[in-house]
């Protein structure tokens, strides 16, 4: 029953981390590298909101997640749209603006255990005889309504289909009026959203860290390549197949293994289905 | 006029005799800043160096010469820094800032390949914080000539291990607890320790049920913590230096596991701050933070007065490891360096070798071959270790017995479990 509770929970907990990673994707094509730095970032801001200037704990929630969003934006309009198309000069670019968000704040001094964050509540809770903390009953419960909130605004909101058009088919999208850039602009804010969002809901159940940051992006691209790049519907269940394969080798064989989980996947993924569980990518490739 | 100009040819021969007294020995400090051992040692070092220099300076052959701190950042333990680069800062801090003696690196594989470093430059080293390998004392032992020049003024993993046992011990004799299950970081420091101890545990009489270890930068332990409780564990002896470490504390906390957390090196455990930062779950949690002086006690008469004057100088308690010995190392070096009457490397060592001072932990001596700090449970015989428990907010010392403010505490639902009897 530990195995399924907290797969559960370690698989939403991927999602969290991923699912940011996986819209700015697939629809400006552009992966984002700043996708660690901006949720160790989220919830430095938050601290300093919080615990410097005194402000209460959802406003700093908010103003954190609106700097993202504002950083995503502004590095899409002023860098990344410069070297839009050429992948290698895309990860050059966010990952270097990623190491100096991340060396800043270690400049900063933020080292230690001692920057943390509040848990939103906190009770130990039962669930089926396991006994699992509040926090991270949270994290579950945000994570499953961003996944609904992004289904409804992608499939019901005419800026949303817009994002799905690009993502679908970038040229026949353009053909009927979307215009690329605005939608990438969008969808890197929004991810940038996603991954401050994210930082502020699972670093209340540790501290915020400077080498977090790495390994946030770490499981992001894991996830999203088993997933397959670009896919939505592939990153929740590579999050899951990850998640559930993660606790059954923490649970059963040993928990330093976990990480190599995470990267035996993505090799294995890439050996017996290149373009992930639902990219379409090498097919593609393949067929012209 | 002939005045004035003798006036001004006697201020100006002053003033110049002041400025070329003045010339300071340099102390380089090449280690990880970013990590709370260097960062706490560097802190260590700077007060010292304050109030030696407040003092009137070292008093080198006759003359009296201030001290000056140059720090340089290593970041050896960094994931993905390679030793070499920390050897490059070591060199940097020797050729660049002219250090006379150098502070050295904190990782343990740092620590051990700046010796070659140090033999070539004949640069006096002290290892004051991160390096715990016993290999470090023990390759000065058996190449002394080539690394004479370097010591260790703080305890090492091996001391620790001895502490561990002997307060593991008590606690079995005193309350009958001896069901141990271990939790450590996946690092070679914290393998290794973790096995030794229960090893020797396990020799004593003592049940082992699990090792578990964990990745750095792992934000979930429920999974080991869990199985402790099945396992019917007691002590929970965990041993790491990754902040993360602090999420086990509130998990053991959330899940009212009944078994003692013990830290025989838990690096978040050991800050002041870590009571406010898990909000009092850190409450029971023992933790060895290697030197006296690194938490509250009345070892010597230097340990509280250095550490009323941490407290003045940076407005929080000492943090932990490496601050008691970052302060010591400048006055070790002042009193070999006045013995000596000179900045001569093999004088110095000559000098070293028979440091005999009080100092914040206990009386310094060094061992004549390996040049590691003399350990022992009393203060007036040697370098003593502290272990502190988190009580009520404050870090109580509770071992070894001759420096210890209190006794050892256990939550209401351990005492339930295991009927503990006080």
């Amino acid at each position: 029953m530990e195995i399924l509770i907290y797969g559960l929970i370690n698989s939403m907990l991927l999602v969290l981390m991923a699912v940011g990673f996986a819209l700015a994707y697939s629809v400006s094509r552009v992966p984002n590298f700043m996708h660690g730095s901006l949720y160790v970032l989220a919830g430095y801001l938050t601290w300093v909101f919080l615990n410097r200037l005194g402000l209460g704990y959802l406003l700093s929630i908010l103003l954190s997640v609106g700097t993202a969003t504002l950083i995503g934006w502004v590095v899409y309009k002023v860098a990344v749209i410069r070297v839009r198309g050429m992948p290698v000069s895309e990860i050059i670019v966010t990952f270097a603006i990623s190491l100096t968000i991340l060396e800043f704040l270690r400049w900063l001094g933020l080292r230690g255990a001692t920057y943390v964050l509040p848990p939103f509540y906190s009770k130990t809770v039962t669930l089926l005889g396991v006994p699992v903390d509040s926090q991270r009953i949270a994290a579950v419960l945000i994570a499953a309504a961003i996944v609904l909130v992004l289904w409804i605004f992608t499939h019901y909101t005419k800026v949303g289909l817009g994002l799905r058009g690009i993502a679908q088919n970038e040229r026949a999208a353009l053909m009927l009026g979307i215009d690329s850039d605005r939608a990438a602009t969008l969808a890197l804010a929004l991810g940038s959203a996603l991954a401050a969002l994210a930082g502020i809901t699972i670093i209340p159940m540790g501290n915020i860290n400077v080498a977090t940051g790495y390994d946030v992006l770490v499981f992001a691209i894991a996830v999203c390549i088993c997933g397959g790049l670009g896919s939505w519907t592939g990153t929740i269940l590579a999050a899951f197949v990850i998640g559930f394969a993660q606790m059954i080798v923490v649970y059963l064989v040993a928990p330093h293994l976990a990480m190599v989980v995470a990267l035996a996947a993505i090799i294995l993924i890439l050996i017996f289905k290149p373009s992930g569980l639902f990219g379409r990518q090498k097919e593609l490739e393949e067929r012209v | 006029m002939l005045r004035a100009l003798v006036a001004a040819f006697a201020i100006f021969t002053v003033l110049y005799g002041q400025a070329v007294e003045a010339k300071p020995i340099v102390i380089g400090a090449a280690t990880d800043t970013e990590i709370l051992d260097g960062f706490a040692t560097v802190r260590g070092l700077k007060l010292a160096i304050e109030e030696i220099n407040a003092a009137g300076g070292v008093n080198l052959a006759g003359k009296k010469v201030p001290f000056k701190l140059e720090v340089m950042d290593t970041r050896d333990c960094d994931a993905g820094v390679p030793v070499s680069e920390a050897l490059l800062v070591v060199e940097k801090v020797i050729l660049d800032k002219g250090a006379d003696f150098i502070i050295g690196p904190s990782r343990s594989e740092a620590a051990l390949a700046s010796l070659a470093l140090i033999s070539r430059y004949k640069r006096i080293y002290l290892s004051t914080c991160g390096c715990l390998s016993p290999k470090f004392s023990a390759t000065i032992a058996e190449n002394y000539e080539k690394y004479k020049y370097a010591f260790r003024i703080t305890g090492e993993s091996a001391n620790m291990v001895t502490e561990a046992i002997d307060l593991l011990s008590g606690v079995n004799t005193k309350y009958g607890l001896n069901r141990m299950f271990v939790i450590v970081q996946d690092v070679a420091f914290a393998r290794a320790g973790a096995d030794i101890v229960s090893k020797k545990l396990k020799a004593k009489g003592w049940e082992i049920l699990g090792n578990e270890r964990y990745p750095s930068g792992s934000t979930d332990f429920s999974a080991a913590l869990l199985k402790a409780k099945d396992e019917r564990a007691q002590i929970l002896f965990i041993m790491g230096d990754m902040p993360e470490l602090s999420i086990l504390i509130n998990q053991w906390n959330d899940l009212k596991i009944p078994a003692l957390p013990f830290g025989s090196y838990m690096g978040p455990a050991m800050e002041p701050k870590f009571w406010e930062v898990t909000k009092g779950k850190a409450a029971y949690t023992v933790v060895n933070v290697v030197n006296a002086g690194n938490a509250p006690s009345n070892a010597t008469p230097w340990t509280m007065k250095f550490y009323n004057a941490y407290q003045k100088k940076y407005g929080n308690e000492p943090e932990g490891y490496g601050t008691a010995s970052g302060y010591m190392a400048p006055y070790i070096l002042k009193d070999a360096v006045e013995r000596a009457g000179s900045l001569d490397p093999d004088g110095m060592v000559a000098a070293l070798e028979k440091t005999d001072m009080e100092g914040v932990y206990g009386r310094v001596k060094f061992d004549p071959k390996s040049h590691q700090i003399i350990p022992d449970l009393d203060p007036d015989q040697g370098a003593v270790g502290t272990t502190f428990q988190w009580q009520d907010g404050k870090r109580v010392v509770v071992y070894p017995p001759k420096i210890a403010v209190g006794k050892i505490k256990f939550p209401q639902w351990m005492i339930d479990s295991w009927k503990i009897k006080d």
